[in-house]
């Protein structure tokens, strides 16, 4: 009983902050200054007839509560509107642009996660060793450094200088690659982005891990393991590593949250064709209607991220749900 | 071409058009070709922007112009010499007496991409549907046309209301009538034209994948000759100092539109060729010359403004010299009048007597004499008689570093004539629809006027203040000026036509609505070690590579041995690590994932135990 409120209290939540999302999103952009039909019709140095048709073509003529309505109606069938810079609808544009943004971010993530929680585990266990204060060390570096000049280092030795690597985009235009050759072009490009974007989200995950070891490593349940006769090694990774680990799950699982959304100033170093490189094409039209896009489905997986991290924490802590 | 940039907004897409304008090449990054006759020569073009639609009808952004430009072809071309008229796919052309009818010889024996016969009839169509549903690409360039028919294959008749030149300069990209008959007027508005886009120009689009590049094969068959290359690659690079760094590696062959900065730090390195291309653009301080004339009460200008002398008074307060050093680096020419000195043709240089100098005494005196006096010692100038002092609200562009350096220069300069200015950083968009209200002083911005000084003259006629025109944003009006455009429209004989140009912009200069700053140079960096054949469009100090058409595409070519190249024209790096390594990477990451396994069983049975 207590386990299906829970569930649907959650999901009750999720649901009441995309609501929001969407009627906000909505206002968002009709508060922004300016007729968009005018400034489009200047930018592109239309005629006085094509203004009135533009007005048509995006709603723009209907009063607001209408224009509401019909957004509504159209976001809720998956018809995000057209894309004033790209002429197609919102939603093909931003489809074409996922899948580069959930690779690179995505192996960015794990690789961060899976060093971040060795360091971090390490780091907790031989608290104030050198190896502990210089790995922190070096993550927090990293972690402190703006990703667009680590990028640019990055990019200068190994791809403009040594020549190992490409210096942008995500595969050799024009080659016409198949098979084993295709993907080891997109892993080529792949390479400098995702380390870029790893040595950048280390530190916070060996940060989080580090501390919450350190917090569990002095209670009671570690000395009866310990009375056991377990060894060290054991009692770090049976019982100390899996009881620190609930706060760190909960990170990883918001964190997913924002793959989509992905890496802005990666993704325009390397030229990496993804969503945050869209993002920000889209601004300097400005395209409101793909920007509309692109807001709802960042709000829509950073709220879907967070409802899984909930439901996680339920499953991994069964207090969680009694409360 | 340029006419389509403007300023607003549309300055917005100005940058990105001027990009597009003289679009040029780009480098080879594939699996590097070699001059080898059996191997593809490819030339790769880096730049900053994304190509927006295929669709000429649709397209404003840069990319797009470059490819409209070498997929296509227009009816008549602008000369690469000095961008004048000259034949595209009219061969010749000629004009009634009265002015009112034209005929032009089109070419025969053109093909379009996907072999069908290019006749006469496709001009008449292209143009005849864009005069039907006005679309708002192109229109303006043909407006003039009452009839337009192709009278037999070769020959092309136009008719107007009223004698024109306006043909001979259109923009307008000629679409084959046996794919766009099918396309109707609704779905052209989104209508991808791709796959397949089919044009009579040098080159195909062959390949695009949205924000990366797009590839383009060159088509043998051209009618004015088959391009060097085999073909062409546009890539984007979002951040310009990546686009350096692929220059350097060899990764792209030409970078465009590069800032001061990095243009700097790429000049005399080895290999790499630099030129500052001599484009059609300048930037300016704009005056609220009266937007309460078509406003009333609703705008609110400051009212010293209205006055002429005010505005040549900081005329002479501005140092051109220096925001010419200091703000561009160098990288431009102090600027006069309206019509930039790209088009020797139709700009006008200022006598030494009507030039304005820069001179702080001057400027101070002018306003002496006009009564324009500091009354209660605050340092800041009054209106004549007492009361509003001249404090005026200057707006300049967060999206653009010159004007916001500018104003640190100009606020000083006016600081010491007795005027007060609040500097305010704004986004475009909100700046348009600021000057559009007429809620402002001073601002400063830019234009990348066409080859053709018709629009950016019509931008200072009466008609044009909003809110029923558009594109005036300095609300000036004057009768006669506004006379002499209608008559620079209607005169046929092209020295006559120059003439009036010519004062008209003498009109503007004197009254100065706008304050010219200075023209613009495009930044331009290429692999000088491989590739040569380039034409500057226009010849003197033009843009390397495509200004306007695809001449210099046609014509660049990988420099052989014997004139010092390195017989080579793709990437010399960015081809990776090997697969091998990569197998065994893979490899590594799999064995200790067993290990690991491994090890966790063992731990497991000696917990059990």
């Amino acid at each position: 009983m207590g386990t299906r409120r829970y569930l649907l209290g959650k999901v009750a939540q999720a649901t009441l902050t995309v609501l929001f999302v969407l009627i906000f999103n909505f206002f968002l952009f009709r508060v922004i200054p300016g007729d968009p039909a005018q400034i489009l019709a200047r930018a592109k140095h239309l005629p006085k007839e094509a203004v009135v048709q533009l007005e048509r073509d995006f709603g723009l003529h209907e009063p607001i509560p209408k224009q509401f309505a019909l957004y509504v109606e159209d976001t809720v069938t998956g018809n995000l509107g057209i894309s004033y810079k790209f002429r197609r609808p919102v939603a093909g544009v931003i489809a074409e642009r996922i899948w580069p943004t959930v690779l690179l971010v995505g192996i960015s993530t794990l690789a961060a996660t899976a060093i971040g929680l060795l360091i971090g585990i390490y780091g907790a266990w031989r608290r104030g060793s050198k190896l502990d204060l210089g790995s922190l060390g070096t993550s927090l570096v990293f972690y402190a450094m703006p990703e667009f000049w680590l990028g640019i280092l990055l990019l200068m030795g190994f791809a403009a200088g040594l020549g190992w690597f490409p210096t942008g985009g995500i595969v050799t235009p024009g080659a016409g690659y198949t098979g084993v050759a295709a993907a080891t072009d997109v892993l080529n490009h792949l390479f400098l982005p995702a380390v870029t974007l790893t040595l950048a989200l280390i530190g916070e995950y060996a940060l989080i891990m580090r501390s919450s070891l350190l917090d569990v490593m002095g209670e009671d349940y570690l000395v009866t393991a310990r009375a056991k006769g377990l060894r060290e090694a054991l009692v770090l990774r049976r019982h100390a590593v899996r009881n620190a680990l609930l706060p760190t799950v909960t990170l990883v699982a918001l964190n997913l949250g924002f793959v989509v959304s992905g890496a802005i100033t990666v993704e325009l170093v390397f030229s990496w064709p993804g969503l945050g490189l869209l993002t920000a094409e889209a601004a300097d039209v400005p395209d409101f209607p793909l920007l509309q896009g692109l807001f709802l489905l960042f709000s829509v997986t950073v709220i879907l991220a967070n409802l899984v991290a909930d439901l996680i924490y339920g499953y991994l802590d069964p207090r969680v749900r009694a409360a | 071409m340029t006419r389509r940039r403007g300023r607003g907004l549309a300055a917005l897409t100005a940058t990105a058009l001027l990009i597009g304008l003289y679009a040029p090449g780009a480098g080879a990054q594939t699996p590097a070709p070699t001059a080898a006759e059996d191997e593809k020569i490819t030339f790769v073009y880096g730049d900053d922007n994304d190509i927006d639609s295929m669709n000429p009808w649709v397209g404003v952004e840069a990319p797009a112009y470059l490819m409209y430009a070498l997929n296509y072809d227009l009816l008549v071309n602008f000369s690469i010499e000095d961008l004048s008229p000259s034949p595209g796919l009219a061969e010749s052309w000629e004009v009634s007496d009265d002015g009112l009818t034209w005929t032009f010889d089109i070419r025969e024996g053109v093909t379009w991409h996907d072999g069908e016969p290019f006749t006469a009839h496709d001009v008449a169509f292209t143009f005849n549907r864009i005069l039907e549903e006005r679309q708002g690409c192109c229109i303006d360039y043909i407006r003039q046309a009452e009839t337009v028919e192709a009278t037999d294959d070769t020959t092309l008749v136009i008719t107007t209301r009223r004698p024109t030149l306006q043909f001979l300069t259109a923009y307008v990209y000629i679409l084959p009538e046996h794919i766009w008959s099918d396309i109707s007027e609704e779905e052209a508005k989104t209508y991808e034209n791709y796959p397949n886009p089919v044009g009579t120009g040098a080159f195909r689009v062959v390949e695009w994948e949205e924000g990366q590049f797009f590839r383009m094969e060159a088509n043998p068959d051209y009618w004015a000759g088959a391009p060097e290359v085999d073909e062409v690659i546009y890539r984007i690079y979002q951040n310009e100092d990546a686009l350096a760094q692929a220059l350097l590696a060899g990764e792209v062959d030409f970078a465009d539109t590069l800032g001061a900065g990095i243009y700097d730090s790429l000049e005399g390195q080895p290999d790499i060729g630099t030129n500052e291309a001599n484009i059609p653009s300048f930037e300016e301080i704009g005056f609220n010359a009266g937007a309460d004339d078509t406003y009333g009460d609703e705008a609110d200008g400051h009212p010293a403004l209205k006055d002429v002398t005010v505005r040549r008074a900081i005329a002479h307060a501005i140092d051109k010299e220096t925001i010419v050093d200091r703000v561009v680096r160098g990288h431009g020419t102090v600027g006069t009048t309206i019509v930039p000195e790209v088009t020797p043709f139709y700009h006008y240089e200022p006598t030494e007597e009507e030039l304005i100098p820069f001179d702080l005494e001057e400027a101070n005196r002018l306003l002496d004499e006009a009564g324009y006096e500091d009354t209660d010692d605050d340092g800041v100038r009054e209106m004549p008689g007492g009361g509003q002092p001249l404090h005026f609200r200057y707006f300049v562009r967060n999206e653009k570093q010159t004007t916001v350096t500018a104003s640190e220069f100009i606020t000083d300069w006016l600081e010491q004539i007795g005027i007060s200015t609040e500097v305010r950083g704004l986004s475009d968009t909100r700046l348009t629809n600021l000057i559009y209200d007429g809620d402002f002083d001073m601002f400063h911005w830019g234009w990348f006027p066409d080859a053709d000084p018709d629009f950016i003259l019509s931008v200072m006629t009466c008609g044009q203040r909003p809110p029923d025109g558009i594109w005036s944003d300095s609300f000036y009006c004057n009768e006669e000026y506004d006379r002499l455009y209608e008559e620079q429209q209607t005169t046929l004989d092209l020295d006559e036509r120059a003439e009036i140009v010519k004062e008209m912009q003498r009109i503007v200069y004197e009254d100065a609505p706008y304050i010219v700053l200075f023209y613009d140079r495009s930044l331009q960096a290429y692999r000088e070690d491989r590739w040569t054949g380039f034409r500057q469009q226009p010849a003197d100090g033009g843009d390397l590579l495509a200004a306007y058409g695809p001449f210099s595409f046609i014509s660049i070519r990988p420099k052989t041995t014997e004139e010092g190249g390195t017989g080579q024209t793709g990437a010399t790096s960015g081809t990776g690590i090997p697969t091998g390594v990569w197998l065994g990477l893979i490899g590594a990451v799999l064995a200790v994932a067993i290990v690991w396994m491994l090890l966790r069983r063992r731990g497991a049975e000696e917990e059990r135990e």
